[in-house]
């Protein structure tokens, strides 16, 4: 074993910190996009008729029951076969990661919306409030208070689940991270910094859950 | 676009179970190390004594805020360096994953162990049972039973995250589909038929799961 020597990781802190930023925007993007998909998913999922309420099951079965990888990979390699249309690795990752927090997110947005009471429903029939503004006024906000314990748990799997689109050659954190440690045959080094990168913001990502939690629980049941 | 020949994929199915019976080796083996030292795992993390406990908090830590590629990767790298052994492809890629699940499964224990009412365990004072009957016939059936629905998600779940394995040349399914595709140049039956067969397997065990849960749920 070559001597261990963590400080000349250091000389690369500027690739890896981008690769940090990468991966933080990466995964900005798909919170966005997938916590908006779920919720719509969420909304359809309520919906009378029986066929839409089976395509989201369906979806949602569909992407949870198959590894993100092999999503990802289908998207990477199948769908400009199939379409056409040559989308690129970012533009495929943020896709298939979009697609996997999707159904994730939809899961815990069902979980709240059940969890209203009855009453609400009521008394907004009681008020005479208009379909819309039962929808944007009270039944959004409320699921999506209760649901965002589950929204950051989901978050964090997203955050570490981006580590994947370096398999397709998204250049993130990952990516970079395994570049340097080819380059400079020092695995252990390089990677061990990755690692405590990762490691910072999902621990941080992890405490917030927990404060979160608290405090919607705090505001649910005072 | 190619026309699609899924009979194409018939004819290479000895090579997809190949790999399906190296992810199946994986997860049945990984969940044996989860299950098993997960438990072991959890009676640290509710132990009393605190060092321990620090113990417990930092492997769980560490193995819950890290992307498991980056734990797989590393494993693999750093491993046979570190330690100067070298071990299999599949030996190692099982290993880290239980490793993983344990954290995991660790904490599904202990959380169930933490929800059992200490009303139990004055009963079990009052009875005047000694900690080892306390431990093994009130403790443990009620905490096993509790922490069933998470051991058997996490079981799934490292069915599916078996597939990372594939990325650092462990000869799983995931990994024959894409051998199958780049030799073939079909990715599309390839990728599909394992995706088939990914989520036939997860639906499936989750059904059973399903079933057991609500035969469990009749006896409380």
């Amino acid at each position: 074993m070559p001597g261990f020597d963590i400080t000349f990781v250091a000389t690369y802190w500027q690739a890896l910190l981008t690769g940090l930023g990468l991966t933080l925007r990466f995964t900005a993007i798909c919170i966005v996009s997938g916590t908006v998909l779920g919720l719509l998913l969420a909304l359809l999922s309520q919906s009378r008729s029986t066929a839409l309420r089976a395509l989201v099951r369906v979806y949602v079965e569909m992407i949870r029951g198959v590894p993100v990888l092999i999503l990802l990979f289908w998207i990477f390699f199948c769908l400009p076969v199939v379409t056409g249309l040559e989308i690129g690795n970012f533009a495929s990752s943020v896709l298939a990661l979009t697609l996997f927090m999707g159904a994730a997110t939809c899961e815990s947005f069902r979980a709240a919306l059940h969890a209203i009471p009855h009453d609400q429903h009521d008394a907004c029939t009681a008020l005479g409030l208009t379909t819309r503004s039962r929808l944007f006024d009270v039944i959004i906000p409320l699921t999506v208070m209760r649901a965002i314990p589950n929204l950051l748990s989901n978050t964090v799997a997203l955050f570490k689940e981006s580590s994947l689109a370096s398999a397709v050659g998204t250049v993130e954190l990952m990516y970079i991270g395994q570049n340097i440690a080819n380059a400079t045959a020092r695995p252990i080094e390089v990677l061990t910094v990755v690692g405590v990168l990762y490691f910072l913001v999902g621990f941080t990502l992890t405490r917030l859950v927990s404060v979160a939690e608290r405090r919607v629980l705090a505001r649910l049941a005072p | 676009m190619q026309d699609l020949d899924f009979f194409f994929a018939l004819a290479s199915a000895p090579q997809l179970l190949e790999g399906l019976k190296v992810t199946l080796w994986l997860t049945l083996w990984s969940n044996v190390i989860g299950l098993a030292c997960g438990f072991l795992l959890a009676l640290v993390g509710v132990s009393p004594i605190r060092p321990l406990r620090w113990l417990y908090t930092c492997y769980i830590e560490i193995f819950r805020c890290t992307p498991i590629l980056l734990q797989i990767v590393w494993f693999f790298f750093c491993v046979p360096i570190l330690f100067n052994v070298y071990w299999s492809g599949e030996f190692l890629g099982l290993l880290i994953l239980g490793l993983n699940l344990t954290a995991f499964n660790a904490e599904a224990y202990r959380a169930s162990i933490q929800a059992i009412p200490p009303a139990h365990h004055d009963a079990a004072v009052a009875l005047g049972l000694g900690w080892r009957v306390t431990a093994f016939n009130v403790v443990m059936p009620q905490a096993a039973r509790n922490a069933m629905p998470v051991l058997v998600t996490n079981a799934i779940g490292a069915f599916q995250q078996s597939a990372l394995v594939a990325l650092v040349g462990v000869a799983d399914l995931m990994y024959q589909g894409k051998l199958l595709s780049t030799q073939t140049y079909r990715p599309i039956e390839a990728y599909t038929s394992v995706a088939v067969i990914y989520l036939v397997i997860s639906v499936a065990f989750g059904q059973i799961a399903g079933m057991i849960e609500r035969r469990n749920a009749l006896y409380r």
